[in-house]
């Protein structure tokens, strides 16, 4: 896995590659709230690299989603490929989460 | 066609059903999307039985059995682990808003959904979890 964070002062942009699985999920949850934590609350998660996801996984997604709802943040995910769509679907997580088929559109 | 993978009670052990799967898939000729969903399926069991089976930090040997004949796909996981039965977990509520929705519990509903059936044996001492799959349907 490897996670890649563009800072801006529109939306900063966190990119996730490769698989966020239960070995690597508590890095990801690390990488991805320090970034919360810095007190940025416009957020794209860029997840066209992902290709695999576990419950681990989406746990990471469900505990941004939340701290950025609580501070009032936007948290956008873009690019999910079909099997993390898929997961997403079965989860309910489709409906609970602002997703945009790439990235321009996610920036608008 | 029969497979077995012998893995030890340690999260890291993970990886290599990630890389069995992959090298299983190639071999079967298996769609890539599939093997993604089994990856899933075993991790989270596995998770599950690695995490919370085990009432000391001895060592265990959790066994793997994949067996395909014509469609069908069966996964058979067995662990001498505390007794539980995953088929009895209740379904999460995947209706509720984020702000209601609890902190995992989906790994389970996960394997349900993925595969056709989920069963559980408890047969001297040991937990079977009997997981199918139609792959050509």
């Amino acid at each position: 896995m490897n996670v890649n964070v563009v800072i801006s002062s529109d939306y900063s942009i966190i990119s996730v590659e490769g698989r966020v699985d239960t070995t690597n999920a508590n890095e990801f949850e690390k990488a991805v709230m320090e970034v919360v934590a810095s007190g940025i609350n416009r957020i794209i998660l860029d997840c066209s690299g992902l290709n695999y996801i576990s419950s681990s996984g989406l746990r990471v997604f469900l505990i941004v989603q939340k701290k950025m709802m609580a501070s009032k943040g936007e948290l956008r995910l873009c690019s999910l490929q079909p099997g993390i769509q898929e997961i997403f679907d079965i989860s309910g997580f489709t409906s609970i989460f602002s997703i945009y088929p790439d990235k321009d559109l996610a920036l608008k | 066609m029969d497979k077995v993978l012998l893995v030890n009670n340690k999260i890291e052990e993970l990886t290599k059903v990630a890389r069995f799967m992959e090298e299983l898939g190639e071999e079967w000729g298996l769609p890539v999307p599939l093997v993604f969903s089994l990856n899933l399926v075993m991790e989270e069991a596995l998770t599950n039985t690695i995490s919370y089976g085990f009432d000391n930090n001895g060592s265990h040997t959790i066994e793997i059995n994949i067996n395909k004949t014509g469609p069908l796909l069966t996964i058979i996981i067995t662990d001498d682990g505390r007794e539980y039965d995953p088929t009895q977990k209740k379904d999460p509520d995947i209706s509720l808003p984020a702000e209601e929705r609890p902190i995992g519990g989906l790994g389970i509903f996960l394997i349900k959904k993925i595969m056709d059936s989920v069963r559980y044996k408890r047969t001297d001492n040991r937990n079977n979890l009997i997981l199918t799959k139609n792959i050509e349907s």
